[in-house]
């Protein structure tokens, strides 16, 4: 009888477990077939190419050319993916920290009730709505080696490689304000009213009362701008296409992109798997550094 | 220890006034508890002591000093907050620790800061939890940390913004007492801020009830609940609330009496000062109200509400509806019967219908 029964019960639980998996895969379905097609197959196709040269000519018929793992090494070994990887991590070291900071102090600054306060806000946050292209073509009036307004402020010449990097960190610096102002200021308006004034009472000052209750509050806000900035960092492009008129600094994805048509698809793809890696590491790097300093919920 | 004093003390947020011309003293270590329904203006006079709301008018002092353009921080006193207000990134300890160490100027050395807050956790029973960060304990456990908090910095003055409204009734109750003990063991002077009678009742040494930012009444939690100042102090403490009636003075055979829609109620001497055919508002507390044949009130028992040590009748006549409180142990009447009720005439409130102040 009793056998009988857990039988029972052990069908009933594997049928509810099939449903349940069933269904589980039908709220799946969509986001994995996206990721599917625009994530996973690409990523199987920059492994591929990075493996087998293609067969271009569809006259002769033939298999894809096996380059083999060789190609892998000696791509990521090359100097072209290492000075594009060396630009890449000036400018993220230029951009994000002087991004971060400053949309932080502008968050600080805007988190009061001020008449007209809503004004100030707007504005500091008005980079989150202008995409790379269109703050690149604002900042051209400025950065323009013939007719721009800071032409002669030579540590900003778009001319040379170095100070590029440094001109062209001064737009993602202004952008990376503005995103960091809209979420640190949504932070730190979350934060307890009751707690602010528990510091008040306790006697922290202005700074200790920032660095001791602040910035733990608001961690969480911290630590997913200093990951997303630090990525947006290692892929950015458009900035360094459209400002440099002769492409003196050029970063990885500049190298992947490839506008001059100067690598193979081969190659491409290696420094597409490496700049990969890069982001994996770094943001592993950064998960395991900040992780502990992050304070979630209540 | 330090006494606070509000004189004539208004606090304005644009066209609204919040608190108007306070005038309240609270002596050195009383438990003085601010009553008063939401929005009354309790929170905001307690919240100018602290120094979190500026003073609008009037002077404001804690001991000797007039406080009105002395900064939170730089007020000898310490505030436990409706939520708590705990960090939730810090241990108890640092939790406890912080309004020693927050300052540099006034940081004691380490071994008087560890002594201090094993001190206070010793007090308020959280020495294991000392290592656990807020979010690991219960909300009975938070409010113990909010207070260890404020005892481990020595304060003048003991703020509390309804610092009970956040714990279940049993937890609440066993505060209640536990608050009263504290008091008592450090001798400092508490505010404490609640809309809850029972609250006031239970632990304040004097009681202030607060409406629309006027105070109303000081006194004992006694003399307010026996000789509440207006009607509406009467109405607001209590529960069930004072049963309101309204009269006109009659001599009867037997004395004054007040005449009212349902029937007759017998006065005594002390309302010899009204003379008769003068209007007036009659206050019953709902335990004063005994049933009895010899009753001048006739009712009918329209609701029974049993609450295991006592019972509370609902009875009505015509448009007149009245709350008897009852001990469990006399005999119940049932819905639907019709009672004769009697007043105490030692113990009925008159009140002018006009101001509502108290006649006797």
């Amino acid at each position: 009888m009793t056998t009988t029964k857990n039988r029972r019960d052990t069908v009933a639980s594997s049928r509810k477990r099939w449903n349940e998996s069933g269904l589980a895969l039908l709220f799946l379905g969509p986001t994995m077939a996206v990721f599917a097609l625009f994530s996973y197959y690409p990523l199987y196709r920059l492994v591929y190419f990075s493996l087998y040269r293609p067969n271009r000519n569809s006259f002769i018929e033939g298999a894809d050319e096996w380059i083999g793992f060789s190609n892998i090494w000696d791509n990521l070994a090359s100097e072209t993916f290492t000075a594009a990887l060396w630009v890449s991590a000036k400018f993220t070291l230029m951009t994000v920290p002087l991004g971060l900071t400053a949309g932080i102090c502008l968050a600080v600054a805007a988190d009061r009730h001020l008449r007209g306060i809503k004004i100030f806000q707007t504005i500091f946050s008005s980079t989150v709505a202008t995409s790379v292209a269109v703050a690149s073509v604002v900042f051209t009036t400025l950065l323009q080696p013939e007719n721009g307004l800071w032409r002669d402020v030579d540590w900003l010449s778009l001319n040379k490689s170095a100070s590029a990097i440094r001109a062209i960190s001064v737009v993602a610096v202004w952008q990376n304000a503005g995103l960091t102002f809209v979420i640190v200021l949504a932070a730190l308006q979350a934060v307890p009213q009751e707690i602010k004034e528990a510091a008040r009472l306790d006697g922290y000052g202005t700074v200790r009362n920032f660095f001791s209750v602040t910035v733990p509050m608001i961690s969480p806000a911290l630590m997913f701008l200093a990951v997303v900035l630090v990525v947006n960092a290692l892929q950015a492009y458009a900035q360094f296409e459209i400002l440099q008129p002769v492409k003196t600094a050029q970063p990885l994805l500049y190298k992947i992109a490839d506008p001059d048509g100067a690598s193979t698809i081969s190659t491409r793809a290696v420094f597409s798997l490496g700049l990969f890696g890069v982001t994996i590491l770094v943001s592993l790097l950064q998960f395991n550094l900040l992780e502990k300093r992050v304070h979630y919920g209540n | 220890m330090s006494s606070v004093s509000f004189e004539n003390v208004s606090k304005r947020f644009g066209d609204t006034t919040a608190v108007d011309g306070l005038n309240l003293k609270i002596e050195n270590g009383e438990f003085m508890v601010l009553l008063g329904p939401s929005g009354c203006g309790k929170t905001t006079a307690l919240r100018m002591i602290a120094g979190l709301e500026s003073v609008s008018d009037g002077t404001l002092r804690i001991g000797d000093q007039i406080v009105n353009d002395v900064p939170a921080s730089d007020r000898d006193i310490a505030m436990v907050f409706q939520s708590y207000a705990l960090y939730p990134h810090m241990t108890v300890r640092k939790n406890i620790e912080s309004p020693l160490v927050a300052r540099r100027s006034t940081r004691l050395p380490p071994p008087e800061r560890d002594q201090r807050v094993a001190e206070a956790a010793g007090i308020l029973g959280l020495t294991e939890y000392l290592d656990r960060k807020p979010g690991a304990l219960s909300g009975g456990q938070r409010q113990r940390v909010a207070l260890a908090r404020a005892i481990v910095r020595r304060p003048e003055v003991f703020l509390m913004d309804e610092p009970l409204s956040n714990l279940d009734a049993k937890l609440r109750t066993q505060t209640r007492a536990e608050l009263v003990q504290l008091h008592e063991t450090l001798g400092s002077t508490f505010v404490y801020v609640t809309h809850d009678q029972v609250e006031a009742m239970t632990m304040a040494t004097r009681v202030a009830v607060i409406a629309n930012g006027a105070l109303q009444q000081s006194g004992t939690p006694e003399e307010v609940y026996d000789k509440p100042a207006n009607l509406f102090v009467a109405t607001f403490m209590g529960s069930p609330p004072m049963n309101v009636l309204h009269g006109q003075i009659a001599t009867g055979t037997s004395g004054l009496e007040a005449q009212c829609s349902v029937g007759t109620i017998p006065l005594n001497s002390a309302a010899s000062a009204l003379g008769a055919g003068a209007q007036v508002t009659i206050g019953l507390r709902p335990e004063d109200l005994i049933i009895d044949p010899d009753g001048h009130l006739q009712m009918e028992v329209s609701l029974v509400e049993h609450l295991g040590h006592e019972r509370h009748l609902h009875c009505s006549a015509g448009t007149t509806n009245v709350v008897l409180r009852q001990s469990s142990s006399e005999p119940s009447a049932a819905v639907g019967d019709r009672v004769s009720v009697r007043a105490d005439s030692n113990r009925i409130h008159l009140f002018d219908p006009d101001t509502g102040n108290r006649i006797q």
